[in-house]
């Protein structure tokens, strides 16, 4: 890939971006380009060094707060006409609520993922607490001197113990998975408006 | 290593970087290379961060017919340098402090 393929490409992947910041990042990767070759590097070597375009791309996507992005799309191209702005008064009862409606749906999915998550470590606390509680009970069915009851209640202590432990990682797994869920979904939204732009 | 530690401590090799004189994207990459390796997209955040905070200033220079960017330290930029240097010597301190512990065994 030369220097233009590569900045073309960029270009591309970021045009969701305000337009003055995407054409500073274009000019210095380009600046760094050059730099390379006069270096003594080939143009393809030099673009090589920098890395695949999407990678960048997405990177500098991450990065960049969801904030800029929306407002840079939302920004309309041209002046809006006099009867577009008449609809959109009007229809304000109408698409309010339902931008309203779709950012609640998002917002309960998101708690939904994390209850999840959380009545997952409720069950493991519990299992910890019956197995207190069972080792606690064979203690007193020992000093009454019920041996057989005591028995039961240190095995049901230990069952618990032992579930306890296992779900304590499957707990953590979970946890780290929603985080890891909760950056991607992230990504996605700001892609989402990214992508858009680029359809046009 | 802590993110946040990460961030100041690229904050600071980069203006290290530009302290004795002015320099330019690549420069600071090639530069810092045999201490750190530096992505331009990492670079590129760091630059207009240190910008934004009034650490150093840009011009550009037309060189070999087309346009680069150097990058000034401003006298904020080399008192951050300072204010490092006076904090990784408390650090240290706290660092023989940790470590006396393992001496010990």
């Amino acid at each position: 890939m030369n220097k233009q393929e590569f900045l073309d490409q960029l270009r591309l992947e970021l045009s969701g971006l305000p337009k003055e910041d995407l054409e500073e990042r274009l000019n210095f990767y380009a600046e760094i380009i050059d730099d390379r070759i006069e270096d003594g590097l080939s143009e393809e070597e030099a673009v090589n060094e920098i890395g695949p375009s999407e990678e960048i791309a997405s990177q500098i996507i991450a990065e960049t707060p969801l904030s800029i992005i929306v407002k840079e799309r939302v920004k309309p191209k041209r002046r809006l006409k006099a009867w577009e702005i008449v609809l959109l008064i009007l229809g304000a009862p109408l698409w309010i609520p339902l931008l309203i409606a779709a950012f609640a749906v998002l917002f309960s999915l998101y708690i939904v993922l994390w209850s999840l998550v959380i009545s997952l470590w409720a069950v493991d606390v519990a299992f910890i607490a019956a197995s207190v509680a069972g080792i606690a009970g064979g203690c007193i069915m020992l000093i009454k001197g019920e041996s057989l009851s005591a028995l039961m209640g240190f095995g049901i202590g230990l069952i618990m113990a032992g579930l306890s432990i296992f779900l304590f990682f499957g707990c953590k797994a979970a946890t780290k998975g929603t985080v890891v869920l909760t950056k991607k979904m992230g990504l996605g939204i700001k892609t989402l408006f990214l992508a858009k732009e680029t359809e046009k | 290593m802590d993110i946040q530690l990460k961030r100041g401590l690229l904050d600071v090799c980069v203006l290290a970087a530009i302290k004795d004189e002015d320099s330019y994207g690549y420069k600071i990459i090639k530069d810092m290379k045999p201490y750190l390796e530096l992505s331009e997209s990492t670079l590129y955040t760091i630059l207009k961060r240190l910008e934004s905070g009034n650490m150093l200033s840009v011009y550009s220079i037309e060189h070999d017919g087309r346009l680069r960017k150097y990058y000034h330290i401003t006298p904020s930029g080399l008192q951050r340098i300072e204010d490092f240097k006076e904090d990784w010597k408390e650090m240290l301190s706290i660092y023989r402090f940790v470590t006396k512990e393992d001496q010990h065994e």
